[in-house]
């Protein structure tokens, strides 16, 4: 984490950029106004000194303040990961179940046209960049049909309760989840479609069919589980990213997250947020490996006899 | 031919009788009550009603801080003009209108200026205003103000001879004066609210309190800022709308989706979405308003006149000769703008000298452009003269134009290479390091040529941001712009004459199109007109405008 902080900062402070200037746009700050503000938020102090002030702060869980937003920055981060986390999740719940079951069918499947119909999908849904889908589903379900919202998280005036309340936010967050769960389970079922046929060629896999075993027995007894070792450590990585916020998907989704945040402070240079949440991003991605870990002890008997 | 007459019935005694009177009044009561019946629904349209809420939506880039005084950016400016007011504002046609001024005079020699103020006005947290706010505002935060940078260093007094009159002297006139003063440019702040704190810091600056039609609530982070009607506005009772949400959506594609959905009600217009909008407002439920005097968008072209071969006169003239400007505006604006004519904006119609014209100066040409490169030097070999940068934020509507201009300037053998960057990293390349060949910038001219074009042009030794970063330095041009400045306006257009003369022979910078400014609004509120009743950098404050009850 020290490498992060220090590594992040550094980059920063290499990249041009003058926050004072984002704050007063396109005309000449005033001196006063700039002596002002560079006074006030230390923009000024030295690289090192500002560096171990970080530091000082980091070790009391302060992630500092946010000039821009005038807010300290971990209030920030946790206002928006619980929606980020909405986000991806919802995403990943539903992709990969679908992705491990198109991985599965176009792998076992015995007719080699579904193989094809399904990796030809899949490479082709896998191909498209996640913002443009995203246009294309607001173009088709929001501007067309009028199914869902365009954009946002939340009606701005709303008179729904209880169920209706839930049913209002849940078509929000209908076609940015949609986006991310297409995006996961193209990924997903590529990923199985290659793990299932390794484990169809292995050794046991002839066992279980001398054995007598049906074609659906192997594959729910033997494949599935194999199969899924390797989706689990790539989904559990992908989800630490993820809290970072899928910036693109919420960019064109106006979805209010941990990407959103990130895209506001590297515009206004709010240099604290950018690395506040570099640092988020690092420890959901420590914290999701470690969960990983603990799942493949529950997955793999292996594991767990080794330890 | 025929005339046909009928003759009046004398009245009879049978018909004064009291059953004939009685059943006279009831068909008299029946056709007035059917009338006022079918009258009730027309004239209760035209009766304003109070209640309801706009949903106004904008890309929030950049948003920190809410007062204008201390920032100029567009999502800032768009959200000022709803809870903050200013001693005067402008109509559709540009002419100034009283706001919290009721009436204004100028010296004869355009030293004094004073303002009559409203009495009684009370600020959106109820404390009284007066006088010794105009006083405070001007004296503590005009050197925090941008636009007001011409005007600080010629104050010489600001008085309230009583609460409710302001007098500024200044030391030499200046012509755009009352413009500084405008609400735009010089919204007012409460005294009691900022005296003794520090000013560019005070949370008040996110969380405002002002004289306009509406009053701060709150601040989402990222989604959106609510506002609830202010009930001390001076103009009562307006605004008649309850609520006033601002949208943040930081996406200009998205921002009209949600118009066009009616998720929300109010945008301006992204060059890249007009075309799209004046489409969809063929539905009725919306409608595209093209602002008739705004403040001039111009897009322009910066060449860094220390470096070959962008030094060389001829051939900053040869690449303006190679421009096709009716393509640019095709490409990047959808026909919608037009090729500025000189250095000064049309917009400023008694100040713009129409004989200065690059249309007749710098037709599109490529054949004399060629000739002219060969003259300074820079022959065809390999079928190519020279290469340079074209560097510009990477952002509509410059890509269009970049790519348009690299298309133009390769059929005279000018190679160029498309630098679109982050608009942080632009302006250090451009404005700090000096490190380009060209710039392309658009810049607006706000109301005058002193407060929005001069810069584009005047001496910058000290590399200030936006402004002049070409290196060129004409201290004649500077003196004309300081004595236009200073001028009447009669005498101003012969100063500007000479301005215009010397720029579009030096052409430090070239001058591209004149964008106008176009905002699309739901139509479900009534009195649009009267609230698009504004000009120049002015937005829609929402004081005007209200909704039909089965339109909330």
């Amino acid at each position: 984490m020290v490498a992060v902080v220090f590594l992040v900062f550094g980059m920063l402070q290499l990249t041009p950029g003058d926050p004072v200037q984002a704050m007063v746009g396109q005309y000449p700050v005033p001196p006063e106004f700039r002596a002002a503000i560079e006074r006030h938020y230390h923009l000024n102090d030295p690289f090192v000194s500002r560096l171990w002030q970080y530091f000082a702060n980091l070790a009391h869980g302060d992630l500092g303040f946010s000039f821009q937003m005038q807010r300290p920055v971990t209030e920030l981060i946790l206002e928006r990961a619980p929606r980020t986390l909405i986000l991806a999740a919802s995403g990943f719940l539903t992709g990969i179940p679908i992705g491990l079951a198109v991985g599965l069918l176009s792998a076992a499947s015995q007719n080699p046209h579904v193989d094809r119909f399904w990796t030809t999908t899949t490479l082709i849904a896998y191909a498209i960049p996640g913002f443009w889908l995203g246009q294309l589903l607001v173009i088709l379900f929001a501007m067309q049909l009028g199914w869902f919202p365009t954009q946002g998280m939340a009606p701005l005036v709303s008179r729904a309760s209880g169920f209706g309340w839930l049913l209002e936010r849940a078509r929000y967050l209908a076609l940015p989840a949609i986006t991310y769960a297409i995006y996961e389970a193209t990924r997903v079922a590529r990923l199985m479609r290659a793990n299932v046929i390794e484990t169809l060629g292995q050794g046991y896999i002839v066992t279980a069919r001398a054995k007598g075993l049906s074609r659906g027995a192997i594959v729910r007894r033997h494949v599935l589980r194999n199969s899924s070792l390797p989706v689990v450590t790539i989904m559990g990585y992908a989800f630490g990213v993820a809290m970072g916020g899928a910036v693109l998907i919420e960019t064109v989704f106006s979805w209010p997250g941990i990407g959103l945040l990130l895209i506001e402070a590297i515009r206004a240079r709010d240099n604290q947020v950018v690395v506040g949440v570099v640092l988020f991003v690092s420890l959901a991605v420590i914290l999701m490996n470690l969960i990983v870990d603990l799942i493949y002890c529950a997955l793999d008997p292996r594991i767990r006899t080794g330890s | 031919m025929f005339s046909h007459r009928t003759r009046r019935r004398r009245p009879t005694e049978k018909d004064f009788s009291p059953m004939v009177l009685v059943k006279r009044l009831r068909l008299a009561l029946l056709i007035s009550c059917l009338c006022g019946a079918a009258a009730m629904p027309a004239r209760a349209a035209e009766v304003p009603q109070r209640g309801g809420s706009v949903i106004i939506a904008m890309d929030p880039a950049g948003l920190s801080i809410l007062n204008t005084e201390l920032t100029s950016l567009s999502p800032a400016l768009y959200i000022a003009d709803v809870w903050a007011d200013g001693l005067m504002a402008r109509d559709a046609a540009g002419k100034r209108i009283p706001h919290i001024a009721t009436s204004w005079s100028v010296s004869d020699d355009g030293k004094t200026y004073t303002f009559n103020l409203r009495k009684g006005l009370k600020w959106s947290d109820g404390q009284p205003f007066s006088s010794a706010d105009v006083v405070f505002t001007l004296t503590q935060f005009a050197k925090f103000n941008t636009y007001l940078s011409k005007i600080v260093p010629l104050i010489a007094k600001v008085e309230a001879p009583d609460e409710a009159t302001v007098v500024i002297g200044l030391s030499q006139p200046l012509a755009a004066a009352l413009d500084l003063f405008d609400k735009e440019n010089f919204p007012l702040m409460p005294k009691h609210i900022y005296e003794g704190t520090d000013i560019p810091t005070n949370p008040a600056n996110r969380k405002p309190v002002g004289l306009g039609p509406f009053m701060f609530e709150s601040w989402e982070q990222g989604r959106s800022l609510s506002f609830v009607r202010n009930p001390y506005y001076w103009d009562q009772p307006k605004p008649y709308l309850d609520k006033l949400l601002v949208a943040l959506i930081p996406n200009a594609q998205q921002l009209l989706n949600a118009l066009i959905q009616g998720e929300v009600d109010w945008v301006q217009l992204d060059f890249s979405q007009i075309q799209r909008a004046q489409e969809a407002a063929k539905n009725g439920k919306i409608k595209v308003i093209k602002i008739e005097v705004n403040a001039p968008e111009r897009s322009s072209l910066d060449f860094n006149m220390r470096r070959a071969p962008m030094s060389d006169v001829k051939v900053r003239q040869a690449l303006f000769l190679a421009t096709d400007r009716n393509r640019i505006n095709a490409d990047a604006y959808r026909g919608l703008a037009f090729s500025a004519t000189s250095a000064i904006p049309e917009q400023f119609k008694e100040l713009n000298d129409p004989s200065v014209n690059y249309d007749k100066l710098y037709p599109f040409d490529p054949q004399k452009a060629a000739a002219l490169l060969d003259e300074a030097g820079y022959k065809m070999q390999d079928g190519k003269r020279f290469s340079v940068e074209l560097t510009y934020i990477a952002t509509s509507p410059f890509d269009a134009i970049a790519k348009s201009l690299a298309a133009q300037w390769k059929e005279i053998g000018v190679d160029v290479r498309l630098s679109g960057l982050d608009s942080q990293i632009w302006l250090d390349k451009v404005y700090r390091k000096n490190d380009f060949d060209i710039s392309l910038i658009s810049l607006t001219g706000r109301s005058d040529p002193t407060l929005g074009v001069d810069r584009s042009f005047i001496c910058n030794d000290a590399h200030v941001p936006y402004t002049n970063p070409t290196g060129y330095c004409n201290r004649d041009l500077d003196r004309i712009a300081a004595q236009a400045s200073a001028s009447p306006t009669a005498e101003r257009r012969a100063l500007y004459k000479q301005y215009e003369e010397i720029v579009a022979r030096d052409l430090n910078e070239i001058t591209l199109t004149n964008a106008p400014t176009y905002n699309a609004v739901a139509t479900k509120f009534k009195n649009l007109d009267a609230q698009f009743d504004i000009s120049f950098n002015e937005h829609p404050n929402w004081a005007e405008a209200w909704l039909p009850e089965d339109a909330r």
